[in-house]
C-alpha cells in the first residue's frame, strides 16, 4: 500500500515534471531565432507557406502549443521537420535502444569497476594498490570523457588493433564506448565505497564478525559491502544524468546511432518535434531513474521511509 | 479477502514483504546487474548485425528524405542516384582534361535510350527503353515522368527545387498557380480518402472565368493574376466553367470555387461583398486547389515510350536538369498506396535505379543492394553498399584507415598536408565557392570602396595554404574555372597597399572613424580559422577593429536571411556545371542573394543569358555580370574548394570530375591481391 | 578539541561545598581562558597541514591561480597572434622569439621626431603624418591582445616595460594557425577558472540561500520548494543549455544583454552556475534542519532577532564547512562541463580562450597518421592538474571538517 502511494505520488509529480519541460522548451524552441524551414538555400514564399501549413506552423502560437501538449499526451509526437522519412515515434524507437544500451553497459563497467576498486582501496588502505587506485579513479574524473576517448582509440584501435574504430551493431563496437562512458563514474563510484567501507570498517559489529571467526572475505562481502554501497545507491541517480549528457560526445565519436546524436543535431537544425521528443523521453527516463533510486534506497536501507 | 479486513495484518505483512523484498535484492544485487548487462547486450545487438557490404563510404550527413521531389543536397543526391534513375544520366564521357578531370554528360544511358531536339532546342522528345522496369516490375513508362513531375510542381507537394523546371512551358504558372481568366485550370474537388496529397481527390478541368481577389492593399500594385499565396490559403474566389459531356450532348456548368484546407470558408465572406459581378455567389464549393491544367503544361505522354517536353526557350543546359536527382521518377501507385511519407520506407519503396532500398538505419547507415531488374544490370557489379552517416570526420578518417569505410568524403583538414601525399586520395578542383557575403545596406559596408579594400587586405593565399591546406586555389571572381568555356573574372590577388587606398579615399584613412567591422560564420571549427586569419589580415594591414560571431546552423541561417550581419561566411555548390547555378543568386532580390546588393544592369544580363541561345555572346553575358558583381564587391570569394577524396587502392571506376559526382553503379572492386590496409605504417611521416 | 567541563547546577544546600564548588569554577575558568579556544576552523586547518596530499594540492592550486592573474604581465608570446605561413604547428622548440614591439615603437619615435623636425611648410609632412597615423592604427598591441580589460592592459604595459620583445620561446609547440601554445594555455586558464569561480559561486548564493529558507521555515514552505527541486532533478539540464546557448548567441538578445554591460561570457557562467545549485540547496538544507533547534538559535530568537537574521548570520555560517567541502567538487564540474560545451562547439567563443577549446582542438589532430602531441599533452595537463587538486584537496577538507575522522 504505501509503496503503491509512493509511485502514485511520484507520477503525479512525473507528469508535473514533464509538462514543465514541455512547456519551457516549447516556448524556448519558438524563442530561438531560425525555425525548421530555414535552409541553405532560401525557400520560395509559396513553398514556404505550404510547408508552414503542411506543419502547422503558420497556427497561432497557442493553438499550437495546445494541438502539440494534446499530441504529446496521446504519445504522437508529430513527423520530423529534418528527417522527412520518419516520424519522430520512429527515430526515438530507433535510437532509445542504442542509447540505454550503451548507458547500461557504461554504467554496469562503472558500478563493476568502481566497486572493485573501492573495496580493494579501502580493505588495502594506505597501501600502493589503494594509491594508485584512487590515483586513477581521479584520474577517470578529471580527464573529459572526449579525451578520453580519442585516446583510447588511438591506444586500442589503431596501436593494439582490438576493436573497430566505430560504428555500432557488434559487440565489439560496443566495448570502447561503452567503457570510455563509464570511466569518470567509475571514479566516483570507486571513491565513494572507499569512504563508506572505511567507515563501516571502523563499525564494532565488523569487529564482531571478524572476532567470530569469519574470514576477510565473507566479512568484506557479506557484512561491510552492504553498508557500503549505500552512498553509490544515492549517486546512481545523478549518475543517470552525466551518462546521458556523456552519452551526447561519445555517440559523436564513435558514430553511435543513439538518442543523443538526434537530439543535437534536431537542437541546432531546429526539428522542433524531434527536439521535443528526445527531450521529454530523457526528462521520463531522468525522473524513473530518480524513483528507482530512492526505492532502491529504501529496500537496502530499512531505516528510510518513503513518502 | 482477510486482509482487507485487517489493517494490522496489512501492515504485518506489508513488513515482511518488504523484508523478503529487500532480502531478495540484497542476495542478488550482483545477479540483477549482471542480469542488466546481459539484457543491455542482446538489446544492443538486437538491431542485428550486417555483414559488411561490398562498398562501404561515408555519406556525411543524414540525409533528409529519399523522396526525389523532396531532397536538396549532396549526400542525398548520391542516394537518390542509386536508387532512381532518370530519363538521362551523367555520366563520365570524353577524354580527362589537364587536371585529370573526366568531363561529365547527360547522355541517354538512363530510363531513355534516346533523345532528340526540335525547334531550335525548345522541344526535347525523349524515348523511353523498353526494358526500364520499376522494382515491382512494371515498366517505366512516359506517364510516369509525367506523373512525377507533376508531382514534383505541385504546389503542395512543396518541393524545394520546383524552379529546375521552370524552363519547361507552362510549369512556373502550375506551381505558382499564377491564374489569368480564360485559364484552362484544374479543380481539386475536396473529396480526398486521406489528407496525404496522392491519391488526389477527384480532378474536374475547365476554364477560368471570373477571379475574384482580394483588394490589392496599399502599397501593392493591381493585379489580374491570382497571387500564388492568396489562392493556396483561400482568400480568392475562382468561377469555373466545366464542359460537360453525357452522350452526345454537351452542356456548360459553371461552379464558383474557394480553396480550403479543411472544407470551411469562413476567409471569404469579406470578399464576396467586393464582388460587383452577376455570378450568385451563394453556393461556392470549397475545393483543395485550382491549378493551371497541368495538360497544358509542356510536359506530353506521346506514347508509353515517348514523352515530349517543350520549353519556354532554348535551354542550352537542360539535358543536365533532366539527369538532376530530383527529376527522377517515382512510381505511382506506391506513393498513391502509402503516402509521403511511408513510401520511402524499405518495405514499400519501389524504384528504378541500379540499387534497392534494403534497410536503413537512422543516423547509421543505409545498405543498398542490387537492381537485378535494372536494364544495365550487368553491368553493375556491386552486390551491397553501405551508406553511412558519420558527422565526425576524424570518426570517418579512423574508420577508412582501419578498412571500415572505402571512401570517405570528409578527411579533416588538419590532416590533409600529409593525406595529400597519399595515393589513395582522390582531389580536384570541382564547382563549388568559398566566399564572404557583404550586407551592403549597413554602414560602413554599404561603401563599394570599403569592400574593395577588405577583399585586398586579405591573404587569400596564405588561407589556402596554410588554413585549409587541401590545395584549394584562392579565388577572385565567384565562378570556379572550368566551365563550359566559361573564363571569369581576374582579380588582382592581395594588395595592402591599394587596399589602404581604397579606404583613405572612402574617407576613412587608417582604418580611422570606421566602425566595428563584424564576421558572422557558423560553430565549425574550419570556419572560425578562416575568420580568424582574416580577422588578423584587417586589423594589421588596415588597422579597422574586427570582431567575430559564432552562431550555431540555425541561428546562422536565420541571421543570414534576415540581414542581421555585417560580413558572412557563405559557401555554394553548384547544381549543374554552367555559370548560371552561380550569377542567378544575385539578382535584386533573389531569394539566395541575401546582401541587399542589386544592380540593373547585372539582372538584365542574366536575364537576357537565359535566353541567349549563342554559347559565347551567353558566356560573353555572364562575363559581363560577373565583373559588376566583383567591382562592386557584394561578395568577397576566398577560394575555390576542392573536392577531398580518400578512396581505398582496390577500388576502380571513380573518376575526378568537376561535380564531384560519382556514380556508385560504375564502381567495381579489384578483387585480385587481399586489400591489406596498414593505416600505422603506411604513413606515418 | 579541548573539552570544558560544564559547572552543575544542581541546588547545593551546603554553604561550605558551594564556595568549594566556587573555588573549583574559578580554577576551571582560569584553565580554561589559559586555552586558546580552539574553533572549527583552524582545527580542520590544522588536520588539513598534516594532509600531505591535500597540502601539495593547495599549493598547486595557488600556483595556478596567482599564473593566471599574473599572465598579462608575464614574458609570453601573443596568445592570438597568427603566423600561418611561417609558424604553423611547430613541435616544442626553444627559439628565441621577438615580440617586435620595440622595433615598432622606435621606427615610430623616429618618424615622429622627423616630423617634428621637418618645417610646417614641408610637402613631405602630410605624407609622414597619415603614415604615422596609419603606424598608430596598426600598432602591433591591437593585434597581439584581444581588447584586453584595464587591469590586464595595465599589465601588458608592465610587461612590455619590463621585458621588452623578450617571449619564452614556444616550448610548448605552436597551434595550426601558429600561435603559441603555452601563452594559449595560460591565458586559457583565465576563463576556465574565471568560469569555473563565477558558476560555482553563483551555484553557492542561489544554492544556500534556497536551502537555508526551505530548511529553516519548513512545513509546508519546505515541502513546496523540496518537490521543485524534484522537478528540477529531473530536467536533463544539458538539453536546455543547448537551447539556451543557441537562444543567447541570438543577436538581438546579445545587443540588449550589452546594453546593460553583460557579455555573452558572463552570462555563460551564469547559466552554468544556475544549473549547478540543485545539490547544494539539498545538502544545505539538511543541514539547517538539524541545526534551526539548537540552542544557539533558539537564543538568537530570544533576543528578537528577525528571521532572515536567523537564517544568514547564524545558520548559514555554520553550514559553511560542507559547502566547502562540496565547493571543491562543484568547480571541477562546472570546467568540466565547460570543456564538454566546447566539445559541442557551443562553449566560450574565440577569439576567448579556454582549456575546454583547447584540449578540443588538441584531440582534433590526434589520428593515427600523425600525433600531434603538444597539442594536446599541455592543455590536457593543466585541466587535469587542476581538477586533480581541487578533488584532492576536496577530499582533505571534507576529512579534516569531519569530527568522526578527527583522530585517525
Amino acid at each position: 500500500m504505501q509503496l503503491l502511494v509512493f509511485l502514485l505520488k511520484r507520477l503525479g509529480w512525473m507528469l508535473i515534471t514533464v509538462w514543465v519541460v514541455f512547456t519551457l522548451s516549447f516556448f524556448l524552441m519558438r524563442a530561438i531565432p531560425g525555425g525548421p524551414l530555414n535552409g541553405e538555400r532560401v525557400l520560395s514564399e509559396s513553398v514556404r507557406a505550404q510547408l508552414e501549413q503542411r506543419y502547422n506552423l503558420d497556427d497561432p502560437l497557442f493553438v499550437q502549443y495546445t494541438t502539440h501538449l494534446w499530441n504529446t499526451i496521446c504519445f504522437d509526437f508529430g513527423p520530423s521537420y529534418k528527417l522527412q522519412d520518419f516520424t519522430v515515434n520512429e527515430v526515438l524507437a530507433q535510437g532509445f535502444p542504442v542509447s540505454a544500451a550503451l548507458g547500461i553497459l557504461g554504467m554496469t563497467f562503472a558500478l563493476l569497476l568502481g566497486m572493485t576498486a573501492g573495496v580493494v582501496s579501502a580493505v588495502c588502505r594506505t597501501s600502493i594498490y589503494d594509491f594508485s587506485f584512487m590515483l586513477l579513479a581521479t584520474l577517470g574524473i578529471a580527464i573529459p570523457s572526449f579525451v578520453l576517448a580519442s585516446m583510447a582509440i588511438v591506444l586500442f584501435v589503431f596501436y593494439f588493433q582490438f576493436f573497430p574504430a566505430a560504428g555500432w551493431g557488434e559487440l565489439k563496437q560496443i566495448v570502447l564506448p561503452a567503457m570510455c562512458l563509464g570511466a569518470p563514474f567509475a571514479g566516483y563510484i570507486a571513491r565513494l565505497t572507499r569512504t563508506g567501507m572505511l567507515e563501516i570498517l571502523s563499525n564494532d559489529y565488523i569487529r564482531t564478525a571478524y572476532a567470530k571467526g569469519l574470514s576477510t572475505r565473507t566479512v568484506i562481502l557479506r557484512h561491510a559491502l552492504r553498508g557500503s554501497i549505500l552512498p553509490v545507491v544515492s549517486y546512481l541517480g545523478p549518475a543517470c544524468a552525466g551518462i546521458l549528457t556523456g552519452s551526447l560526445v561519445l555517440e559523436k565519436i564513435f558514430a553511435i546511432p543513439g538518442m543523443g546524436s538526434h537530439f543535437i543535431e534536431a537542437a541546432l537544425q531546429r526539428d522542433f518535434t524531434l527536439g521535443m521528443g528526445a527531450l521529454l523521453t530523457y526528462t521520463v527516463l531522468l525522473y524513473v531513474m530518480n524513483t528507482l533510486v530512492d526505492l532502491s534506497y529504501s529496500i537496502i536501507d530499512p531505516r528510510v521511509v518513503l513518502e | 479477502m482477510i486482509v482487507i479486513q485487517c489493517p494490522l495484518l496489512i501492515s504485518v505483512r506489508s513488513n515482511i514483504f518488504r523484508r523478503w523484498v529487500s532480502k531478495l535484492v540484497r542476495k542478488f544485487f550482483p545477479l540483477l546487474i549482471l542480469l542488466a548487462l546481459l539484457g543491455a547486450v542482446v538489446w544492443a545487438v538486437s538491431m542485428g548485425t550486417l555483414p559488411r557490404a561490398d562498398f562501404v563510404f561515408n555519406n556525411g550527413a543524414e540525409i533528409k528524405t529519399m523522396d526525389p521531389a523532396q531532397a536538396t543536397g549532396s549526400p542525398e543526391g548520391r542516394v537518390i542516384n542509386a536508387l532512381f534513375e532518370g530519363l538521362l544520366r551523367s555520366l563520365p564521357a570524353g577524354e580527362p582534361d589537364e587536371l585529370g578531370r573526366i568531363p561529365m554528360k547527360p547522355v541517354a544511358r538512363g530510363m531513355a535510350d534516346r533523345f532528340t531536339v526540335h525547334a531550335d532546342g525548345t522541344v526535347y522528345r525523349f524515348h523511353i527503353r523498353e526494358d526500364a522496369r520499376w522494382t515491382n516490375g512494371d515498366p517505366v513508362t512516359a506517364t510516369d515522368f509525367a506523373w512525377s513531375w507533376m508531382r514534383f510542381l505541385h504546389p503542395e507537394t512543396a518541393s524545394e527545387y520546383n524552379y529546375q523546371l521552370f524552363y519547361v512551358r507552362g510549369a512556373e504558372k502550375f506551381n505558382a498557380v499564377q491564374l489569368a481568366v480564360g485559364d484552362k485550370v484544374e479543380v481539386e474537388l475536396a473529396d480526398r480518402e486521406t489528407p496525404e496529397l496522392f491519391p488526389r481527390g477527384t480532378i474536374r478541368r475547365g476554364i477560368l472565368r471570373e477571379l475574384i481577389l482580394p483588394l490589392p492593399t496599399e502599397g501593392t500594385a493591381e493585379t489580374d493574376v491570382a497571387d500564388d499565396v492568396a489562392a493556396i490559403s483561400g482568400k480568392a474566389i475562382f468561377i469555373v466553367e466545366f464542359q460537360t459531356e453525357s452522350g452526345n450532348t454537351s452542356a456548360k456548368e459553371t461552379i464558383a470555387y474557394a480553396v480550403s484546407a479543411d472544407g470551411s470558408l469562413a476567409g471569404i465572406d469579406e470578399l464576396k461583398q467586393t464582388y460587383t459581378g452577376d455570378f450568385p455567389l451563394a453556393d461556392i464549393q470549397p475545393c483543395k486547389h485550382v491549378l493551371y491544367d497541368f495538360n497544358e503544361v509542356g510536359i506530353q505522354v506521346l506514347s508509353p515510350q515517348d514523352l515530349e517536353v517543350t520549353l519556354n526557350s532554348a535551354t542550352a543546359f537542360f539535358p543536365e536538369l533532366v539527369a538532376f536527382y530530383p527529376l527522377h521518377p517515382v512510381h505511382r501507385g506506391c506513393v498513391e498506396q502509402y503516402g509521403a511519407r511511408r513510401f520511402t520506407k524499405a518495405e514499400h519503396i519501389v524504384t528504378n535505379g541500379p540499387f534497392r532500398l534494403k534497410e536503413r538505419r537512422i543516423r547509421d547507415r543505409i545498405r543498398l543492394i542490387k537492381n537485378e531488374q535494372y536494364w544495365n544490370a550487368a553491368e553493375v557489379e556491386l552486390d551491397s553498399i553501405d551508406v553511412m552517416s558519420i558527422q565526425s570526420e576524424t570518426t570517418s578518417l579512423n574508420m577508412y584507415l582501419t578498412g571500415q569505410l572505402d571512401w570517405d568524403t570528409t578527411p579533416p583538414n588538419a590532416m590533409l598536408p600529409i593525406l595529400k601525399k597519399r595515393d589513395d586520395f582522390v582531389s580536384t578542383p570541382f564547382l563549388a565557392s568559398y566566399f564572404y557575403r557583404i550586407n551592403t545596406a549597413k554602414p560602413p559596408l554599404n561603401h563599394p570602396l570599403v569592400r574593395r579594400a577588405l577583399n585586398l587586405a586579405i591573404d587569400k593565399r596564405s588561407i589556402v595554404d596554410n588554413v585549409v591546406k587541401g590545395g584549394q586555389t584562392p579565388a577572385d571572381s565567384f565562378v570556379p574555372p572550368g566551365m563550359n568555356g566559361y573564363q571569369g573574372y581576374q582579380g588582382s590577388g592581395q594588395n595592402v597597399k591599394r587596399a589602404r587606398e581604397l579606404l583613405a579615399e572612402a574617407g576613412y584613412p587608417n582604418g580611422k572613424g570606421l566602425p566595428q567591422i563584424e564576421i558572422l560564420y557558423n560553430t565549425a571549427d574550419s570556419h572560425r580559422d578562416i575568420a580568424e586569419v582574416i580577422q588578423q589580415d584587417w586589423k594589421k594591414n588596415l588597422g579597422i577593429n574586427v570582431v567575430l560571431r559564432n552562431l550555431e546552423w540555425g541561428s546562422y541561417l536565420d541571421s543570414l536571411q534576415t540581414g542581421d550581419y555585417m560580413v558572412a561566411r557563405s559557401g555554394w555548390i553548384g547544381d549543374y556545371p554552367d555559370p548560371n547555378t552561380f550569377l542567378d543568386m544575385f539578382v535584386t532580390d533573389g531569394p539566395n542573394n541575401q546582401t541587399s546588393w542589386g544592380n540593373v544592369k547585372y539582372d538584365n544580363n542574366i536575364k537576357m543569358a537565359k535566353r541567349e541561345a549563342d554559347p559565347a555572346a551567353r558566356m560573353q553575358l555572364f562575363v559581363e555580370a560577373e565583373t559588376i558583381l566583383m567591382e562592386e564587391q557584394a561578395i568577397m570569394p576566398i577560394y575555390f574548394y576542392v573536392s577531398k577524396n580518400m578512396v581505398q587502392p582496390n577500388i576502380q571506376g571513380f573518376y575526378a570530375n568537376l561535380q564531384d559526382i560519382h556514380p556508385l553503379h560504375l564502381i567495381k572492386i579489384r578483387r585480385e591481391g587481399s586489400a591489406t590496409h596498414d593505416a600505422i605504417s603506411e604513413d606515418t611521416n | 578539541m579541548n573539552q570544558t567541563p560544564i559547572p552543575t547546577t544542581d541546588e547545593q544546600p551546603d554553604k561550605s561545598s558551594k564556595r568549594m564548588e566556587l573555588q573549583r569554577l574559578a580554577e576551571v575558568m582560569s584553565v580554561a581562558q589559559s586555552q586558546q579556544g580552539v574553533s572549527l576552523w583552524s582545527d580542520g586547518w590544522k588536520r588539513l597541514k598534516r594532509n600531505r596530499v591535500s597540502m601539495l594540492s593547495l599549493w598547486t592550486l595557488v600556483i595556478i591561480v596567482v599564473l593566471a592573474i599574473i599572465t598579462p604581465a608575464l614574458p609570453l608570446q601573443s596568445p592570438i597572434f597568427q603566423d600561418v605561413k611561417q609558424r604553423e604547428l611547430l613541435s616544442p622548440e626553444f627559439k628565441t622569439y621577438k615580440l617586435g614591439i620595440v622595433d615598432y615603437n622606435e621606427t615610430l619615435a623616429l618618424k615622429r621626431q622627423t616630423l617634428i623636425e621637418m618645417g610646417p611648410l614641408d610637402d613631405q609632412r602630410a605624407a609622414l603624418q597619415a603614415e604615422i597615423e596609419g603606424l598608430e592604427a596598426r600598432h602591433p598591441i591591437n593585434v597581439y591582445w584581444n581588447d584586453p580589460g584595464f587591469i590586464s592592459q595595465a599589465m601588458i604595459k608592465f610587461r612590455i616595460f619590463i621585458f621588452g620583445d623578450y617571449c619564452i620561446p614556444s616550448i610548448c609547440g605552436t597551434d595550426k594557425l601558429g600561435r603559441d601554445v603555452l601563452s594559449r594555455v595560460c591565458w586559457g586558464s583565465r576563463v576556465s577558472l574565471a568560469c569555473g569561480l563565477i558558476a560555482t559561486l553563483v551555484s553557492l548564493l542561489i544554492g544556500v540561500s534556497y536551502g537555508a529558507i526551505s530548511g529553516y521555515f519548513g512545513g509546508r514552505i519546505d515541502n513546496i520548494m523540496m518537490r521543485i527541486i524534484d522537478v528540477a532533478y529531473s530536467i536533463p539540464f544539458i538539453f536546455i543549455v543547448i537551447f539556451i546557448m543557441s537562444f543567447l548567441s541570438a543577436p538581438k538578445v546579445r545587443d540588449t544583454l550589452n546594453e546593460y554591460g553583460i557579455n555573452q561570457i558572463t552570462v555563460f557562467f551564469l547559466m552554468i552556475g544556475a544549473i549547478y545549485w540543485l545539490t547544494m540547496a539539498r545538502v544545505v538544507r539538511g543541514q539547517v534542519l538539524s541545526l534551526k533547534n539548537e540552542q544557539f538559535v533558539d537564543a538568537a530568537k530570544t533576543i528578537g532577532t528577525s528571521q532572515w537574521g536567523i537564517i544568514f548570520k547564524h545558520l548559514v555560517p555554520n553550514v559553511m564547512g560542507i559547502v566547502i567541502v562540496y565547493l571543491t567538487l562543484t568547480i571541477p564540474a562546472v570546467i568540466r562541463f565547460e570543456a564538454f560545451l566546447s566539445f559541442l562547439g557551443m562553449g566560450v567563443q574565440a577569439p576567448d580562450i579556454s582549456w575546454g577549446m583547447l584540449v578540443n582542438e588538441g584531440i582534433q589532430v590526434i589520428t593515427p597518421i600523425r600525433i600531434y602531441w603538444w597539442m594536446i599533452i599541455f592543455s590536457g595537463l593543466a585541466l587535469a592538474l587542476t581538477l586533480f587538486s581541487l578533488n584532492f584537496l576536496g577530499d582533505g577538507v571534507r576529512d579534516a571538517l569531519d569530527p568522526k575522522l578527527k583522530n585517525r
